[in-house]
Formats: C-alpha cells, structure tokens, sequence
C-alpha cells in the first residue's frame, strides 16, 4: 500500500498547501496578464513568479514538506521529478540543460544519492509520476517517494503554446460556453509517499488505483470520443458512489473540455461532482498533476468540492455536474484526470481514508519478444544485421521506406520521433502478428538522456530576436512523449503510453517492469531511443511479453 | 502571386515529402483527404503567411476560410501582403 505522508505547494498565489487551499476557497487567482513579460511574445494572461528557477524551486518544494532529513537521504528513498521543459528556459545560453542532471542535482541536495527518474509525458506528467511511485513502492524497489514537479515560463513555452492559438489572452474559463483558451503557470509541488505501515499514522491519503491510456488518434488534437480519458475513468473507478468529484484538466480549450465531457458521460460520472482548478492557478503543466492532486486532497479532508473559478454557463454538448462555487460533500474519494500532447492521458483515483496495509508484490516476469538496434550506420534485428547504403538521417529515411513506406507524417517528424517510429515499424513487421488492430493491451515506453535537445534547439531557431517565428510543428516534437504517441497512433494502441528521462539505459532496465502494473498491459515496445543531432542516434527497442 | 511559389512554400513548409507542384491542383480543398494535412499543418500555413508575406491571421476560423484552396490562399495574399 501506498501512504500520502507529506507534501507542499509554492504557487504565486501562497507558499504551502494549506494557504493555498484558503486562498482558493476564497476565490483568489493568481492569474493576471502580461503585456511585455517576454520580450516578441504578445501579451498573454497566466500565473507567474516575479522570478524563477525550475531547479530552486523543486528543492524548495521538497523542504517545504517538512519530512526528516534522514527519510530524504534514504537509500530507501527514490526521487521522482515531474516536468515537460525542466531548465529549458537557459537554452538560449548554454546546452547544458538535461532534465536527468537537474533531477540528480535535486536529489544530491538532499544527500539522496539513488539516481532519480524523471517523468516527462507532457501535462500528464505529474499524475504518471504519481503512478510511478505507487507501482514503485507496490512492487517493493524503495520504501519512500519523493514526487516533485514543476514547470516555469519562458519565451520557449509561451510562444510554443501561442503558436498553437492554444492560449486565451483573457482570463481563462474552464468547461464555459464562452471558453477561448488556457492560461499557463509556474508552481512547483511535492508529495510524499511510503508503503511504511509505522508511518501510516501520519497518511493524509492513499493512491486506490492509476491507469494511464492513449487516444491513439493525433499528437496535439484531443480524440473526439475521448478515447483515452475514457478508458482512464473507467480503469479507476471503483465504486462511484463513493466519489466526492472528479478533479478534471480542464484547461478551457474547446477541445479539451469538450473530450472530456464526453469521456465523463461516456464513464457514467455525469451526476459525480467536476471541478477544475486552472482559473486559480492557469496550468502549470508538469506541477499540474501534484498541485490539483494535493489541493483536492486537503479539500476533500474539509470535505469541500473546489468551485470552478471562470466556470459560468454550461459549455460542452454533453452536460456534467460543475459549479463555479465551492460544495460541501461527506464522500471520501475523489478521481484526478489530465490529459495531453502525444494523446496521452492519465488518471487516479485517491482516498482521504486511512486503509489498511496490503502485502507488496514481486515485479512481473517477462520474455523479449523481439528487438532492434539502429544506430547511424546500421541496424540489427533480431540479432540479423541490416545493410543500408545510407548514413545518419537518410538511414532512418531508407528504412522507412523499406518497411513502412505509406505514411507520409513520417517526414513531419523530428529526429527522436522518426528513430522511435522506424524501430517499431522494423520490430513489429519481424513479428508474426496482425498489425492497425485496435488494442489496450500493449504499453509504449521509451527513454533517454537528452529528452529532446535536436528538436529543442530547432525550436529555438524559430523563436531568435531577429527571426522570431514560432512553428508548431516543431514545438509539438519539444515534448518527447510525442514518440511514443506516434507509435501509438500508427498502430492504434489504447494502453500506457510513457516517456521517462534516465541516466541510462540500465536504469530503464530496472524499472520496466513497471508497465505490467496496469492490469491490461500484456506486452510492451520499450527502449532506448537517443538522438543528440539529427545525423547522430542510437536505438535500442524490444518488445516484451508478461509471462 | 505565382501559384507555383506558394505550391511550392507550401511543399516547403509542411514537409510533404514525396508531393509535387503537379499534385496539388490550385482549386481543390487543401485540407481533406488528397494531401492528408491535419491542425498542425494548418497552423503552420499561419506561419507561412506570416513570414513570407507579413499577414498575421488572428484566428483559426479566419484560417479556415483562407485555406480553403490554393487559390484562395493566394488571392488573399494579394490583397494583403505587408512584404
């Protein structure tokens, strides 16, 4: 079992999670709109700190929680970081930026020597982290999980999200018939988790159950039948008459709330209590899943359903049960739901109730299937060298053509995502098995240790002083779960699609079999995939199966 | 405006490997089945006209009615192009 021990908050609203619960329940927001904040971005409405550094304000999130030093510094303590653009704020400056050194330098600063994982699956990736401790600790790796996120602003993400047409420039107004559009913001959140039964006493709550789905439909587009969201609600749902609300994303895109409306009434919650948080704090995208997390958490212990600031007229075609102000509920439960770019999406389900101890379990067992190596001059599958006559980026070009050949999105892709796309295109087509079947048996998780630095740096060209033209087609590929959505949406894959910083691919190794904690995933595509230029990268991809 | 050079932007811009200016036809739909081009692309075409023609559209559904085909889009550029 898993126990929510501790955790904090630090948004521009207040510092800790309490003043942050009164803050909200008094109906403050922290958004506001910012005329030159950027220099070449327009003015654009969000919830800012006058100043801040995504690795400072990590660290301060986990002092933050109070916890002992000795607990922290635990070999039996595992530091998870939640973010989608970490550091990448300083790219502009220096290429020093990896999301897995940022995490170690966190970690260290807490005398926690194990080397941490970074979860990044765009703006589901504070609840998959969430995911990932409870499997971790489920499965007994560590004891303890330190899960923080955070995410801060930049000329890099407000013109990405602008170049979208993705942001409204007035406050925002989640699930209303007037909604134009999110609002992005900076907070930094913690949560502490054990599966230590002699600190049950202190548990302010448990994780019941996770499950995370892809829409297998479009990298940036939501499904129009709320497909994975969908799938997530009903993966989590147990018992819905002992849910107090479910705690959706609602980030006022038109889109958004619209999937999820239909997702909801698709999962019969349409009568449960929905809420969304973002007109308090924008959205804070890899502190989203913490914040809204910890906030319906303590709400829930005042037995409060948080009123949906910006909400005023019902504005999706299939109604849900939101209300711009606060409810009083008697419930104990309650479901967070995110989604996001790659067409990911992702749920919890939570109590306030103290619940008894459950025994671990082993990891699960499994056998490769088959596997695949690329590099930038050759390629090996299923131990059989493959010639090309090309080098570097035309190789992964060659061997599309050779073994996929119709699916012209290929050359829309970044580096990263053509690496990923050709080595299961080469691994499935070595299998036996009919392939474009729809499935939610099968999981995607890949990993690396420069997220997506080729692509970050392309992105950046487009957004220089003196040639400032943001492409949302490369700003897509500047979140490197969007590999294992391709994946997913090329072969129609409904189960767990994951991206996850490491330091290498041994880490990966150890963590793995994690992906069979989701009850329906029976096998999963998983590697290897880095990419430093786009002439230089390595692939190692395998598909396992559960035994 | 040169029908071909925008093709040809276009082409460009949305990496559409394997296309060529034959195959888009200056008045069918260019979103839709024949070139397969999705959201993104078309906001992508907002950044074409921006930088090759200094017309910033303000919204999706402005987009909509310019990228109806390639003569639609050239005939607005037309009207109006800053550069």
């Amino acid at each position: 079992m898993n126990y929510i021990i501790a955790d904090h908050i630090i948004s521009p609203l207040a510092q800790g999670t309490e003043n942050n619960l009164d803050a909200v329940l008094a109906g403050q927001s922290a958004l506001r709109r910012y005329e030159d904040r950027f220099p070449m971005v327009e003015p654009f409405c969000a919830s800012m700190f006058v100043e801040a550094d995504f690795e400072t304000l990590c660290i301060e999130a986990v002092k933050g929680t109070t916890q002992e030093a000795s607990l922290l510094a635990s070999p039996q303590t595992l530091f998870i970081v939640s973010t989608t653009k970490g550091n990448v704020a300083r790219l502009a400056q220096t290429e020093d930026i990896a999301l897995i050194d940022s995490a170690r330098r966190i970690a260290r600063s807490f005398g926690n020597e194990n080397m941490p994982v970074v979860v990044s699956n765009a703006c589901i990736s504070g609840v998959c982290a969430l995911i990932a401790a409870q499997r971790i600790l489920e499965t007994g790796m560590y004891k303890h999980a330190v899960v923080v996120g955070c995410d801060v602003l930049s000329t890099f993400i407000v013109s990405g999200f602008q170049s979208f047409k993705a942001l409204s420039s007035d406050l925002c107004a989640p699930y209303d018939a007037a909604r134009k559009g999110l609002n992005l913001g900076e907070a930094a959140a913690c949560v502490i988790l054990t599966s230590d039964a002699h600190l049950a006493h202190r548990s302010m709550g448990s994780i019941l159950a996770g499950a995370i789905h892809n829409d297998a439909n479009h990298i940036s587009g939501p499904s129009r039948t709320g497909e994975g969201s969908y799938r997530c609600l009903c993966d989590v749902m147990g018992d819905k008459e002992a849910l107090a609300f479910v705690n959706v994303h609602g980030t006022a895109t038109l889109y958004n709330d619209e999937m999820e409306s239909i997702a909801i009434n698709r999962a019969g919650l349409q009568d449960v209590p929905v809420n969304a948080l973002k007109g308090y704090f924008g959205h804070t995208l890899g502190a989203a899943g913490l914040l809204e997390t910890i906030l319906s958490l303590h709400a829930l212990h005042r037995g409060v359903v948080i009123g949906t600031k910006g909400f005023l007229q019902q504005g999706t075609t299939q109604a849900v049960n939101i209300d711009a102000k606060a409810r009083t509920t008697d419930k104990k439960e309650f479901i967070k739901l995110l989604s996001g770019f790659g067409g990911c999406n992702a749920a919890i389900r939570v109590t306030t109730k103290q619940i008894p101890d459950t025994p671990q379990h082993p990891k699960a067992v499994y056998e490769t299937l088959a596997d695949v190596v690329i590099t930038s001059n050759h390629a090996v599958l299923n131990g059989k060298t493959i010639s090309a006559e090309s080098r570097g980026g035309a190789l992964l070009a060659e061997f599309y053509r050779a073994y996929a050949g119709d699916y012209p999105k290929f050359f829309k892709m970044d580096t990263l995502a053509r690496l990923g796309f050709v080595a299961s295109e080469m691994l499935l087509s070595s299998l036996n098995e009919e392939r474009f079947v729809p499935r939610s048996d099968r999981a995607v998780v890949l990993a690396n240790r420069s997220s997506c630095l080729q692509n970050d740096r392309a992105y950046q060209r487009t957004i220089m002083p003196d040639n400032y033209y943001p492409s949302p087609a490369l700003f897509v590929y500047t979140l490197p779960n969007i590999v294992t959505g391709e994946i997913a949406i090329r072969n129609k894959y409904y189960g767990e699609s994951s991206f996850y910083v490491l330091d290498d691919e041994h880490q990966l190794e150890q963590i793995i079999a994690l992906a069979f904690e989701q009850s329906q995933t029976q096998s999963v595509l998983t590697g290897w995939v880095e990419c430093t230029d786009e002439n230089t990268f390595e692939a190692h991809v395998r598909l396992l199966k559960k035994l | 405006m040169d029908n071909n050079l925008l093709k040809q932007q276009i082409i460009e811009a949305l990496n559409l490997e394997d296309i060529t200016l034959a195959d888009i036809q200056d008045d069918a739909p260019l979103f839709g089945e024949g070139l397969g081009l999705d959201s993104i692309d078309a906001l992508e075409l907002f950044v074409l006209l921006d930088k090759q023609y200094g017309i910033k559209l303000q919204n999706k559904e402005e987009g909509k009615q310019v990228f109806k085909s390639v003569n639609t889009m050239a005939a607005y550029i037309e009207q109006h192009r800053t550069k």
